[in-house]
């Protein structure tokens, strides 16, 4: 079952007087199956952030489509595009976008205490989370307290927490060191294993060899697609740089 | 924002060196002392507010290559401009600005001046030092600060990572404690005597309490609001309590700070404002009759001349004595202990204990009120006027005496109530009234014989009625009488002149301080909005609504600007009963008057606070979204 389908979409920033006009994307289509985990790769202000920004919703493309699970999310209401976002998308950041003045715990009911659950129900649900990102004795501390990795667990424990339909990740690994990033890169191929959708935006090419999918993003547009199929993560990586390297160099717009 | 404080300044100083009347002139003097001071805490916490914004950007010119000396001299340079205009603005604003609220004083303390205006040179100097003063030393602060930090510091600024505030149990026990003693204070206190001196422990105590309950009080409760889970876990409990514990860390000192200033700003208007609105009140209070005479050493037959040479002043002066009353007396100062008066000062503990005396002959009382009361050997009468109850057994220097009946109310003398002092007045057998009065202070005081008192409401002009007080005094001296009188209509024109001045220093200083926290309570705010965007930016990324973060917003914001408000109210609250006995040394005995005085004062207050809160709550969701 297709879980996203994005159609031609396209996006242009318009400077503030109207007069420089910026394509950030030009005519991006592409779909995710349930239960897949789709990397999109590409430099940086090939467009890569402001696609994962329309499909979480954050921003409206100046055309095409977004549909999740058949439903354009693009004609949503204002009113209840918060509550959409809550019920059916978990967003990891690169920066974590833990709130400070929260516990850990209190970071990750953050969306369920939105949506007005009680807490007997949110604690129910946080336990098995929190056991499997073993966060579970951390839950007490405060964001500052605790490092790069832990924050990003969890980060993820926030995503996961609703039982989204989908999880966007903007490059999650930019600001952890490589033995958080493989850490968190084998929580994500685990929670994809148990059947979670995951799309992911990075550049880093490690991050992208963990993913069953790879899409590459260039000028706006979608330059190219790996499948990763029966290879292991070191011949994705390989392949993924052989693709960089071809981008790199000026394989120009011969698809 | 500086310009507002300096034309005040400015043109507080050009009234100070014009108005007459040297009471006023002393008010006024206060007055700009104390918008002085406050100008410069004032500036420094403007100040504070504005370099902790610009850190990052001298930061940047750190690391850009400029040395600290460059950036000296560019803040020297700033603050130089800024001085110059603001200053220049503010003289000018504030000579125009003088001259109408000149006209207004002289309209409050209705005197009739003549419009002398001119540009004090002396008020204009003295503003430019002080706000030079003030520039050069928040200057130096400034520059003391880029000193200290370090370039990256400076970049980072004001975002260091924060830490979860601690309980401070101690401390709230301790604001607990203080604050309840000191409401105690202020509801136990009978005597206005006691009330003067206990009135500043009181507020101290207070103030105390409010600065430890503010910053460890809130913190404490906003924790166990958030170990409360049903509570705490609701969409609009969840983001304000756990937002609030860091704003209170913050802003603690500042909200008490706030609230401090409200309750001085509220007590000072209410308290004036009723003084001025019942100042007729006052003077009935102060003068039960328009005209009286009191003579000492007179003897029985005397009061008959006397009697005759005030009904031919007044024919004089074309007056008509109505309703007079007239009794001889004696009065004294007395320690007071229980029920037992010695005249012997020396064991004196404290003020309050004094006691005022009076003793009446009773012949003159019956005469007086139209009695006709007997009292045998070592009985008397007794009016309590304004003190502790006091039994039926009195001594006095060691002689005991049978109180026969306590009397509800007496007309008498109305400088009893200027007196700040209790007062008793008893009533002896004719004899007696010599006899009760100690030896030692008859020497003292030169006292030969009772004193006599006259006192009548007048029917004329009210300049006769001035002359004739003072045409009275004279005569009786010249006949050879130690005569002094004093009447209603004279006393006027120095009781607005007092009461007057008061009451427009305490609209000037009212309005002042009303402004700066409302100026406070603005800047803080935004500098929140500016922290506060990350927080808000995430939560809508999460998925809050933008409905929810206004809700969430109004919350908070109404949180912090009625915090102080209702504080202030509750310690107006508890001060009134103090602060009536207060009024009541000066007369002022109204207290409906001051009730509606107080309400009307906080009404206005809080109705300026909502608007601020409203343009507040519109600029920082303006900011955050």
């Amino acid at each position: 079952m297709t879980i996203l389908e994005v159609n031609n979409v396209k996006k242009v920033y318009t400077t503030r007087f109207g007069g420089n006009h910026v394509q950030a994307l030009s005519d991006v289509s592409f779909s995710v199956e349930e239960g897949e985990y789709v990397a999109i790769m590409g430099e940086s202000g090939s467009g890569k952030t402001t696609l994962l920004n329309i499909v979480a919703s954050l921003d409206k493309p100046t055309s095409g489509e977004v549909l999740l699970s058949g439903k354009s999310i693009v004609s949503i209401k204002d009113k209840e595009i918060s509550a959409f976002r809550r019920n059916n998308l978990g967003f990891v950041f690169q920066d974590f976008n833990l709130l400070d003045t929260f516990s850990l715990q209190d970071n990750i009911f953050l969306p369920l205490v939105l949506s007005g659950k009680s807490y007997r129900e949110m604690d129910s649900m946080l336990k098995p989370i929190s056991t499997k990102l073993r966060i579970t004795d951390i839950l007490d501390k405060f964001p500052y307290e605790v490092s790069g990795g832990q924050k990003q667990r969890a980060a993820v424990a926030r995503a996961l927490i609703t039982n989204p339909k989908l999880v966007l990740a903007d490059e999650p690994t930019g600001a952890l060191d490589s033995r958080a990033s493989d850490d968190l890169l084998k929580i994500f191929s685990d929670i994809n294993d148990e059947g979670q959708t995951i799309l992911m935006v990075t550049h880093s090419t490690k991050a992208a060899s963990h993913a069953k999918r790879v899409l590459f993003i260039k000028d706006g547009m979608v330059f190219h697609q790996l499948n990763k199929g029966s290879m292991t993560n070191e011949e994705m990586y390989q392949k993924i740089s052989d693709t960089l390297n071809i981008i790199a160099t000026g394989g120009g717009r011969n698809e | 924002m500086m310009f507002y404080i300096m034309y005040f300044i400015a043109d507080n100083d050009g009234l100070n060196n014009m108005s007459g009347g040297p009471q006023l002139r002393t008010l006024l003097t206060m007055g700009t002392f104390i918008i002085g001071m406050f100008s410069v805490i004032f500036l420094f916490y403007t100040n504070s507010f504005l370099i902790k914004r610009r850190k990052k950007e001298f930061g940047l010119f750190n690391i850009l290559g400029m040395e600290k000396k460059h950036i000296s001299k560019v803040m020297l340079w700033e603050s130089f401009f800024t001085a110059v205009i603001s200053l220049v603005a503010g003289l000018l604003s504030g000579i125009i600005i003088s001259k109408l609220m000149f006209l207004l004083l002289l309209n409050i303390v209705q005197f009739d001046v003549t419009l002398n205006y001119l540009v004090s040179m002396q008020s204009l100097i003295g503003t430019t030092i002080l706000f030079i003063a003030i520039f050069v030393l928040t200057l130096l602060n400034n520059l003391r600060h880029i000193h200290l930090a370090k370039p990256i510091e400076l970049l980072k600024g004001g975002q260091v990572g924060e830490k979860e505030p601690k309980t401070k149990w101690i401390l709230v026990i301790v604001g607990i404690i203080t604050l309840s003693i000191g409401y105690y204070i202020a509801l136990v206190t009978e005597s206005p005597l006691a009330a003067m001196s206990k009135f500043f422990t009181a507020v101290l105590l207070v103030i105390i309490g409010t600065y430890a309950l503010f910053i460890a009080g809130t913190i404490a409760l906003l924790k166990l609001l958030r170990k409360n889970k049903k509570f705490y876990y609701q969409t609009k409990h969840f983001i304000g309590v756990s937002g609030m514990i860091y704003r209170m860390k913050q802003n603690a000192v500042g909200l008490s700070n706030i609230c401090i200033l409200s309750t001085a700003v509220l007590v000072m208007l209410s308290t004036t404002v009723s003084l001025y609105i019942g100042m007729e009140d006052l003077l009935k209070n102060r003068f039960p009759k328009e005209i009286a005479v009191t003579v000492d050493n007179v003897s029985a037959e005397q009061t008959n001349t006397i009697e005759s040479i005030i009904k031919d002043e007044a024919k004089k002066h074309d007056i008509t004595i109505k309703d007079a009353l007239f009794y001889r007396y004696l009065s004294f100062p007395v320690v007071q202990k229980g029920s037992s008066f010695i005249a012997d000062r020396s064991s004196l503990n404290t003020p309050a204990d004094l006691t005022m005396i009076t003793l009446i002959p009773l012949n003159d009382y019956n005469q007086m009120e139209k009695r006709s009361v007997t009292l045998n050997e070592g009985e008397v009468l007794l009016f309590n006027f304004r003190g502790e109850q006091i039994e039926d057994k009195i001594t006095l220097n060691e002689t005991s005496l049978k109180v026969k009946e306590q009397i509800e109310d007496m007309t008498i003398d109305g400088k009893s109530s200027a007196l700040i002092v209790d007062s008793i007045f008893l009533i002896v057998k004719d004899e007696m009234a010599m006899e009760l009065f100690p030896a030692e202070e008859l020497n003292k005081t030169n006292t030969k014989n009772l004193s006599f008192y006259y006192g009548f409401d007048a029917e004329g002009e009210s300049n006769q009625e001035i002359a004739l007080t003072k045409s009275l005094q004279k005569t009786l001296k010249d006949e050879g009488f130690e005569a002094f009188s004093e009447g209603a209509e004279e006393s006027r024109e120095s009781f607005f002149s007092l009461y007057g001045g008061l009451f427009f220093l305490g609209i000037f200083l009212g309005a002042l301080f009303i402004m700066a926290t409302v100026l406070i309570i603005f800047y803080k705010q935004i500098s929140e909005g500016y922290d506060d965007k990350e927080r808000f930016e995430i939560m809508q990324k999460v998925g809050l609504s933008k409905i929810e973060i206004k809700k969430a917003i109004k919350s908070q914001v109404l949180l912090v600007f009625f915090l102080p408000l209702v504080t202030a109210v509750v310690h107006i609250a508890f001060a009134f009963k103090v602060i009536t006995k207060l009024l009541a040394l000066l007369n002022l005995t109204n207290i409906s008057l001051f009730a509606i005085c107080t309400a009307g004062t906080i009404l206005i207050f809080a109705v300026f606070y909502g608007i601020i809160y409203a343009l507040t709550a519109r600029e920082y969701y303006k900011i955050v979204s």
